[in-house]
């Protein structure tokens, strides 16, 4: 068991016996109250999303996950085809589980899954990924103000705010949490 | 740096200052340090040592809000005050709503209750409003009550859950997966607002969420013949940015106030600083009838400037210095 206080955004906690994975989780207070601790949590398995607000000091059961590296292959329109890179096994996780996990895994990249008893609990994502832009359109001319952006595509089909200096084949990096613009990658 | 956005923090406290100062309050300024505090058990105090040769050394405390101070003014026969000022809170989280300092505007009103403060807190926004001001803060406020918001967010009536078991049994209806069976009424009451209330609380306007249960002690009076408090928050776009009271002027019930918090602090708290007595004392003898509000002026200028982080208009915040 824990303390409510010390559950972080990944780990994954049990819930009447189900595994919930911690998807959000902020402190809050109440203008004339103690400190809460509300999580958004989600259990990969049924989708199922669970709100809940607890006192720091409640305790709550953790569970001991398992980090896998496996290799992202492709998806189709129900799920995400990984491979595990001891075994050349491949499998599959269904797609509606991480729905936003789609336009951010890149084909042949590399992922640690989270397992608990097998099961796949979460997908880890870099912090940070460099993606390249397929499709940008140019400036308009004469267009200078300090601070302008535009929005180009990338090869997953995530939609990127960017500086209206970035082009069409240019790799640029993104920050996975926010899906925001990071700086340009020249190599 | 992003100066222009400065620019718009100056103008908007310039224009506050200029509000109250148009309706003939005074402006005050009041110690950031204090050797005593009014006990509240949930806020963090900073704790700072004064050291001298010749008076030895004790400590000092960094306000978290001007209104032990204030309120000796108003005790004194100031009238109408206000104050924007820095205030200090202790180990909250860092981030798009918090620094440890910032900075508040708080004000009082005498002759006036806490619906007085409803219609000043109106014009104050409308005076400070620009073309560019987002439309969910601008006035008028929608005014919903504590009892109204539990029935439509939490589906029941908090008027008939006053006893813990009551609340408890709610609670469970609700779902509140996780139990734990030393929560007390405040404790569950929040766990259910924080939960299922707070967050569905309509955004499309400038919300007042008035009469707050009784039993969250503070030090606003208790709306008569009711289990409620003459006490409003005020939320926009979700934010919590002020709160107000028709301020407690019973002697007697002050001084309950602060022993039980204080016990409450002293189990609970890192820093328990003395309980300031001559701000009970100043309440024996006629204090003025009068309402306060404290207002985040950091978070104004985000919600005036549609910005979504406090950081973005605040210079050097904390979390610049810690985050990797």
């Amino acid at each position: 068991m824990i303390r409510a206080g010390a559950l972080e955004k990944g780990m994954a906690i049990l819930i009447k016996g189900d595994p919930f994975v911690v998807v959000e989780r902020e402190f809050v207070k109440p203008g004339k109250g103690s400190a809460f601790v509300r999580a958004k949590l989600k259990n990969p398995t049924s989708g199922q999303v669970l709100r809940e607000t607890m006192k720091t000091q409640d305790q709550v059961e953790e569970i001991l996950v398992e980090d896998k590296d496996s290799q992202y292959l492709y998806a189709d329109d129900t799920s995400y085809h990984f491979m595990n890179l001891d075994t050349y096994e491949q499998f599959e996780i269904p797609a509606k589980t991480f729905p936003e996990y789609r336009e951010l895994m890149k084909e042949g990249d590399t992922y640690t899954l989270i397992l608990w008893e097998d099961r796949p609990l979460d997908i880890k994502l870099p912090f940070k990924i460099v993606y390249t832009v397929t499709k940008a359109e140019d400036a308009i001319k004469g267009d200078t103000v300090t601070g302008a952006t535009k929005t180009v595509e990338v090869e997953t089909g995530l939609k990127v705010k960017v500086p209206i200096f970035i082009k069409e084949g240019e790799r640029i990096m993104v920050n996975t949490e926010t899906k925001e613009y990071v700086e340009r990658v020249n190599q | 740096m992003n100066f222009t956005q400065m620019h718009s923090r100056s103008r908007i406290i310039n224009g506050i200052r200029n509000f109250f100062h148009d309706r003939n309050y005074l402006e005050v300024d009041t110690p950031l340090l204090t050797p005593a505090l009014i006990p509240e058990a949930p806020i963090e105090i900073f704790e700072t040592v004064f050291t001298s040769d010749e008076y030895g050394s004790f400590p000092l405390y960094l306000i978290p809000s001007p209104e032990v101070h204030m309120k000796k003014l108003i005790a004194s026969g100031s009238g109408n005050i206000f104050q924007i000022t820095r205030s200090f809170r202790n180990s909250e989280q860092l981030g798009p709503h918090h620094n440890p300092e910032f900075s508040m505007l708080e004000w009082y009103t005498m002759e006036a209750d806490y619906h007085t403060s409803i219609a000043t807190t109106e014009d104050l926004i409308q005076s400070l409003a620009g073309p560019d001001t987002p439309a969910h803060m601008r006035p008028p406020f929608r005014k919903i009550t504590v009892q109204e918001a539990f029935l439509d967010y939490a589906g029941f009536d908090l008027a008939e859950t006053q006893d813990r078991p009551a609340l408890v049994q709610a609670a469970r209806k609700l779902g509140l997966s996780i139990q734990s069976t030393d929560d007390t009424w405040e404790q569950i009451y929040h766990r259910i607002f924080l939960n299922y209330v707070e967050p569905n609380l309509p955004r499309d306007q400038p919300l007042v969420l008035t009469d707050f249960p009784r039993q969250i002690t503070c030090l606003a009076k208790e709306l008569p013949g009711t289990p409620w408090r003459e006490r409003w928050e005020l939320y926009i776009n979700g934010i919590e940015l002020a709160n107000c009271y028709s301020e407690e002027t019973d002697s007697t019930k002050i001084e309950a106030f602060f022993r039980r918090e204080y016990a409450l602090k002293a189990a609970e708290s890192r820093v328990v600083p003395d309980i300031d007595e001559e701000f009970i004392d100043i309440h024996r003898s006629g204090f003025p009838t009068c309402s306060g509000v404290a207002l985040g002026v950091d978070r104004l200028i985000m919600a005036m400037s549609g910005q979504a982080s406090i950081e973005g208009v605040i210079f050097f915040p904390l979390s610049d210095t810690i985050r990797p």
